[in-house]
């Protein structure tokens, strides 16, 4: 049996490139956006579903950073990363009313999008986004589409109209079943993302990248909680670095530094 | 007075969710399974409702039915995987605002205040939010409240999941306890093998350390158990000394490291962003290094 697969793939503020203004304040439109980590995981899982069962997947995301007008371009380049590792049209939501994101807006607008692709069998997310890391917005999907949702999948297969996968638990791995259509989160262990390949990357920029404002979906700005300040937190560090070919001299300088500082006894 | 609903499917949470739902709410009722419900302390809840675990969507479902009842002004739980999944399907079924992981959450009048770790855990963002709303509160944020029960207790009734369960497999547990640990040596990737962990484990017993792991070492690898994961998903550390081996320095680890008092990282890519939150950051190959400074500490240490 095809499927048609939803994928969810956030792009994310890359937590590596921080970037502040002063002394601590996050500077959020200074910062690059990245498809969030473990949603490669996710779009890796619906293509190896597709090239098992045939059918078709979407890369699904709402754009949730400002300035919304030049973070386009960036939302798009994450769309043709996913595109290029296998997806074949992406659907993107791109409306002020959404930004900064939260997980009811950005749930609701995914459940409406959803709703308007027609037929979806599987819909598929990661476990957290690594900039917000709410782990919401795949449950809200499925609360507000009444379909069974498996979280912090470690493990997903599909087969006779069900979804069968591991959740990955503080205490226990469960595996559990439910019939399709379903949504799934996967952990950052369900498999290993495929780097496309350059031929792959080409052919990305001819798939479609859709674009759509919450009036086409027949929404209404939802309230949301109010973002204030985002504020990094630091340590400041020595930042003493010992390098060169005398391992010797510097396994001592280490030792002499470590007992200096009182953490190991001599 | 604020309204509070808690809930929890982990019952060993049910004693840090009393002492959050006393300081926030002026009257509330429990959600939770039996072994929990029935130690309801009558100075926090004014009652319980005996709901088993099982699936969160179902969960979720009984507890949607306490909400419209009950119409409190917050929802509050504590956050573990399934406590905060079974918080997002309540969450938006009712509409409702929610934060995961919450810190410092305030209330006054009809708003809700609190932060909560953004950015891989390595920021801090502050949020507003009209009542009513849900908080999956991190965890370890408040002193259990010990308390004796005494609260009438009620079975709730949870919908067949539609999510069904086939096997259920506890993980193994270690009697490690990274968190309370002096000295922690680290190790990630840049191992290549479980034999040569030895090299780390020799190093954490010659300073009297515990051996914890980025997460592709013990979720990916299986290499050690989880109890020894540190990073804003596992263990959160604060030893006087960490060693950070073979490990790249990702925000999501480095965030639940931040309380260390010295840091020191051996890595052999200069470039590694682990040597911005080091200390004292080693530039070498471990398999050359780890051997060197093991006998020097030896020779040192007398050992
Ligand atoms: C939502 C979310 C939650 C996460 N939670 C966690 C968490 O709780 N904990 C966690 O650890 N990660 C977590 N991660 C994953 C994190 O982003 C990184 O992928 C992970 O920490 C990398 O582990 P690592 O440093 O061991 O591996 P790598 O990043 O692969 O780094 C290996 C390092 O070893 C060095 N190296 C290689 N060979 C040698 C050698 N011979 N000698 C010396 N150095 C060598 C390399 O230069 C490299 O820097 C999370 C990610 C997300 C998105
Ligand atoms: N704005 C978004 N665009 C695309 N996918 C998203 C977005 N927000 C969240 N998701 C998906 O939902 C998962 C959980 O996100 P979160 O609830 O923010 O932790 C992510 O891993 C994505 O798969």
């Amino acid at each position: 049996m095809p499927l048609n697969i939803a994928v969810l793939a956030k792009a994310s503020l890359d937590p590596n490139m921080i970037r502040t203004r002063g002394d601590s304040l996050v500077d959020i439109e200074a910062m690059p956006l990245a498809l969030s980590e473990y949603d490669k995981n996710a779009v890796e899982a619906a293509v190896q579903a597709k090239e098992k069962h045939g059918g078709k997947v979407y890369v699904l995301s709402v754009l949730t950073w400002p300035p919304a007008a030049r973070r386009v371009k960036e939302l798009e380049q994450v769309m043709r990363e996913a595109l290029a590792m296998g997806a074949d049209e992406a659907h993107v939501v791109v409306d002020e009313a959404l930004i900064p994101g939260d997980p009811l807006a950005t749930a609701e607008a995914f459940a409406a999008l959803i709703r308007k692709l027609g037929q979806v069998d599987l819909v598929v997310a990661g476990e957290a986004s690594m900039d917000m890391i709410s782990s919401q917005v795949a449950a809200r999907v499925a609360a507000l589409l009444d379909l069974p949702f498996i979280g912090f999948a470690r493990s997903l297969e599909i087969g006779d109209g069900r979804v069968r996968a591991v959740r990955d638990l503080e205490d226990r791995l469960e595996t559990v079943e439910a019939p399709l259509p379903a949504v799934v989160s996967v952990t950052g262990e369900a498999n290993k993302p495929r780097i496309p390949t350059l031929i792959q990357v080409r052919r990305a920029f001819r798939k479609p990248i859709n674009r759509y404002s919450l009036a086409d979906l027949g929404l209404e700005p939802p309230a949301k909680p109010e973002l204030g300040e985002i504020r990094v937190l630091t340590v400041s560090r020595k930042n003493i670095i010992l390098e060169g070919d005398n391992l010797e001299e510097i396994a001592e300088k280490l030792i002499d530094a470590l007992i200096k500082e009182g953490v190991i006894k001599a | 007075m604020v309204k509070a609903l808690a809930f929890t499917m982990e019952p060993g949470l049910v004693a840090e969710l009393a002492s959050h739902t006393r300081r926030l709410a002026g009257e509330a009722v429990l959600v939770a399974p039996k072994e929990a419900a029935s130690k309801a302390p009558a100075g926090v809840y004014t009652k319980a409702y005996i709901l088993e675990a099982g699936d969160p969507a179902a969960f979720a479902a009984a507890l949607e039915k306490v909400y419209n009842e009950y119409k409190p002004d917050i929802v509050l739980t504590i956050a573990s995987k399934n406590n905060t999944t079974a918080a997002a399907l309540l969450a938006a079924k009712l509409r409702l605002p929610m934060l995961t992981e919450a810190l410092e959450p305030r209330i006054e009048g009809s708003t809700l205040t609190a932060k909560r770790r953004v950015l891989g855990g390595r920021a801090e963002a502050s949020y507003r939010a009209q009542l009513p709303a849900v908080l999956s509160l991190a965890r370890g944020a408040a002193e259990p409240l010990q308390e004796a029960g005494g609260v009438e207790a009620q079975p709730l009734e949870a919908p067949q999941p539609r999510v069904t369960l086939l096997e259920s497999k506890e993980k193994v547990r270690e009697a490690v306890n990274l968190e309370e640990a002096e000295i922690v040596v680290g190790v990630g990737r840049g191992f290549r093998s479980r034999e040569d962990l030895k090299l780390a484990e020799e190093l954490a017993q010659l300073l009297g350390g515990v051996v914890g792991a980025s997460r592709p070492i013990v979720a990916d690898y299986g290499w050690l158990s989880e109890d020894r994961w540190i990073g804003i998903s596992g263990k959160k550390i604060r030893p006087k000394l960490y060693i950070a081996i073979g490990i790249s320095g990702a925000p999501q680890h480095m965030a639940a490291a931040m309380d260390s008092k010295i840091i020191v990282a051996v890595n052999k890519d200069k470039n590694a962003p682990i040597f911005q939150y080091a200390d004292y950051g080693v530039v070498a190959d471990l398999y050359q290094f780890l051997p060197v400074l093991i006998k020097k500490l030896r020779e040192r240490l007398n050992r």
